[in-house]
């Protein structure tokens, strides 16, 4: 076990609350496994020294810290701060319950594999529960916030159950005001007929820390339609889990990510495909820059059963730099016969014609690669079901993008 | 400049595609003003005009010469070209996700003003010319939205390549088969389009298959192309006996390789 794992677990006396029993389960989980290596494969090119290196502390008191405004968008929040709940929503939706108390759900749709999940089992001290009742379709868009003050460390989880029939449109929004140190876990169960629409922002660059998943199971006939949109940072890691438990169920995942310095970015994201029927399309786009790394994990796995299951899965990656570096792989295991699959991992490189079509406009060749290299992410924006928060998003995005050199 | 009066010039043009020659000795001017339609058949070499003016990768001149308003067009990038006023209407325009219809105008205005030492505009100075272009060729002020040609029909595109033209106010447009696959209402709109912009200054190159375009724009000039080089040259009359004989008179012995095209 590493120290700093020592260190952090040490924490978990002082949580006290109704998910003792899973934590301790958690616990035991934890301490029989062993703490990655560059040998482990899910952490192969994703070093953990950033962790171990880190000098961020739980908090005793944290300043106040309010969320970033998204114009247009009122939301319902759910702010944490240092990894304590610091507010929840006055007035809530009818039909739309959030509670602070046991859940059947916490830990049964994150698979214990992720190790970092195990330590935000633990450490995770003020577990929010949101259901959806039957039915219900909530027009506002709920805002989990993660906001850390410098030097902090903080641990949140939220369980999020749409029962059958309902609608939710959920953002977990991170920021990070210094060097610390995170990890985020939610779990969502979108029930039958049931539609999330999920995005998860994770834009705080600079010297700190996020682990991170979200994970997904949908019964039959649920919908999901999910947006990653990240940053570097020291490190970065984000799991995603899409775990079709009814049939004729489908989940669209677009995924950003955007590259600067020596910053790396580590995407997994992993679909289940247990049951026949369902459709899974993703999107993967990625630019890096300068020195930074990024890394995507794709595996659809197509168990036996899963017939006539429909899974695409893309991956784009445009590398600004020959020293940037971007580790890509699809992993496809596939177990029945009748099923469609695609997938692809390319480098992509700027579309010729268009580049002259821009051209004959006018537009001179640098501009007209970095308008089409822009471009090359924003259509994924584009596809944001909620106008606001592609129109928030998209400048956040394009100054990123013009201040990274082409080298 | 050796012709004071001649906005394009271009003087024994030999170019070639992939090795392939393409044209082969073309000659062409044209003045302030005029307009010409070009007419020949498939594969003669219209297209590969309009790219070789433009300056597309992978069409090289061979020999010859190319002048617009005295300038060796040959001698500049592409945006350069696009600068000094030429203009391209693809006959195939490219699609482009990602990038907003007005984002791709707004950016190539501001190209070219700049170029010319004007202000670049406000976007909301922009914005009211955006809309005004697209009303008057008919397309939704919500196609400026849309990423560039993203999804449009092939009529949404030759109506998006002729908002281009309006708003980029060029000296020379070439207009390659803007009307091909377009019912008479779209191709109505864009000879509307293309009449708007006509003065004394403005120079048109109209490659068509149709008389009925120029029915509508009418030519100073018409010429055929044929094998990479003008064959016949006359005024408007000859679109009407070109359509009425078809091509069959300019016998001309197919090479082998032009066989297997
Ligand atoms: N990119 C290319 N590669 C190879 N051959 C080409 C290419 N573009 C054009 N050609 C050839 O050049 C000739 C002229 O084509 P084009 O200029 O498109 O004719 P037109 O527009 O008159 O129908 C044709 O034989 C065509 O096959
Ligand atoms: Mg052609």
């Amino acid at each position: 076990m590493s120290e700093w794992l020592q260190h952090a677990i040490a924490h978990a006396d002082s949580i006290q609350d109704g998910f003792a029993d899973q934590r301790a389960t958690s616990l035991a989980l934890l301490t029989d496994t062993k703490w990655p290596s560059r040998k482990t494969e899910a952490w192969k090119y994703t070093p953990l020294r950033a962790v171990e290196r880190s000098s961020a502390v739980f908090k005793e008191e944290s300043p106040e810290l309010t969320p970033v405004d998204v114009e247009g968008l009122d939301f319902l929040e759910l702010t944490f701060v240092d990894g304590q709940l610091v507010s929840m929503p006055e007035d809530l939706p009818e039909g739309l319950t959030i509670e602070m108390q046991e859940s059947d759900l916490f830990t049964t749709i994150k698979p214990a594999r992720h190790i970092f999940g195990l330590v935000n089992d633990v450490l995770a001290a003020d577990v929010a529960v949101v259901t959806v009742a039957e039915n219900v379709k909530i027009d506002s868009v709920l805002r989990i916030n993660n906001l850390l003050s410098n030097g902090a460390q903080g641990h949140i989880r939220v369980v999020v159950e749409l029962e059958a029939g309902a609608a939710l449109k959920v953002v977990e929004n991170a920021e990070a005001h210094g060097a610390t140190l995170t990890t985020a876990y939610t779990e969502f169960l979108i029930g039958a007929g049931a539609h999330l629409e999920h995005y998860r922002f994770a834009l705080q660059s600079g010297d700190n820390v996020a682990l991170g998943g979200s994970h997904f199971k949908l019964l039959g006939k649920a919908t999901l339609n999910s947006s990653i949109i990240g940053f570097g940072s020291d490190l970065q890691r984000i799991d995603t889990d899409i775990i079709y438990a009814g049939e004729k169920a489908e989940a669209k995942l677009n995924a950003i990510y955007l590259l600067d310095g020596t910053e790396l970015f580590d995407l997994h994201a992993n679909v289940e495909h247990a049951v026949p029927n369902c459709t899974t399309e993703e999107n993967i786009r990625g630019i890096a820059g300068d020195r930074s790394r990024a890394v995507f994990n794709g595996r659809i796995h197509i168990h036996r059963d899963a017939q006539k299951t429909l899974a695409e899965l893309n991956n784009r990656n445009l590398l600004l730099s020959d020293k940037a570096e971007i580790n890509t792989k699809p992993e496809l295991e596939i177990y029945a016969d009748d099923v469609r699959c695609a997938h692809g991992a390319t480098i992509a490189e700027i579309d010729k014609k268009a580049l002259y079509y821009l051209q004959t406009r006018g537009v001179s060749r640098s501009q007209a690669q970095l308008m089409l290299s822009f471009g090359f992410i924003n259509e994924l924006i584009d596809q944001m079901p909620t106008a606001e928060l592609a129109e928030w998003v998209r400048p956040i995005i394009r100054d990123r993008f013009a201040q990274m050199e082409v080298k | 400049m050796s012709n004071e009066n001649v906005l394009l010039s271009i003087k024994d043009l030999h170019a070639s595609v992939e090795e392939k020659n393409i044209l082969k000795g073309l000659n062409l001017d044209i003045k302030p003003g005029e307009v010409h339609a070009i007419m020949g058949p498939n594969g003669a070499g219209k297209s590969t005009t309009g790219y070789v003016l433009s300056g597309r990768d992978g069409y090289e001149v061979d020999s010859g010469s190319a002048t617009l308003d005295g300038q060796d067009l040959f001698d500049m990038d592409v945006e350069e070209r696009a600068r000094a006023g030429l203009f391209l209407a693809f006959q195939y325009p490219v699609e482009i996700p990602g990038v907003s219809n007005l984002e791709f105008l707004k950016v190539s205005v501001d190209s070219q003003r700049e170029a010319r030492g004007e202000e670049a505009l406000t976007s909301a100075e922009f914005l009211k010319l955006a809309k005004e272009a697209c009303k008057q060729v008919n397309l939704p002020v919500s196609f400026l939205k849309r990423g560039v040609n993203e999804g449009f029909s092939g009529g949404e595109k030759k109506r998006n390549e002729i908002m281009q033209m309006i708003l980029l106010k060029p000296k020379l447009c070439i207009l390659d088969e803007t009307d091909s696959g377009l019912d008479i209402d779209a191709m109505q709109v864009v000879a509307n389009g293309v009449n708007s912009q006509r003065d004394s200054e403005r120079s048109f190159i109209v490659v068509t298959h149709y008389q009925r375009l120029l029915d509508y724009i009418k030519p100073d000039f018409v010429h055929v192309l044929a094998d990479g080089k003008i064959v016949k040259s006359g005024d408007a009359s000859l679109a009407k006996e070109l359509e009425a004989q078809g091509y069959a008179w300019l016998q001309t012995e197919p090479t082998e390789d032009e066989i297997e095209d």
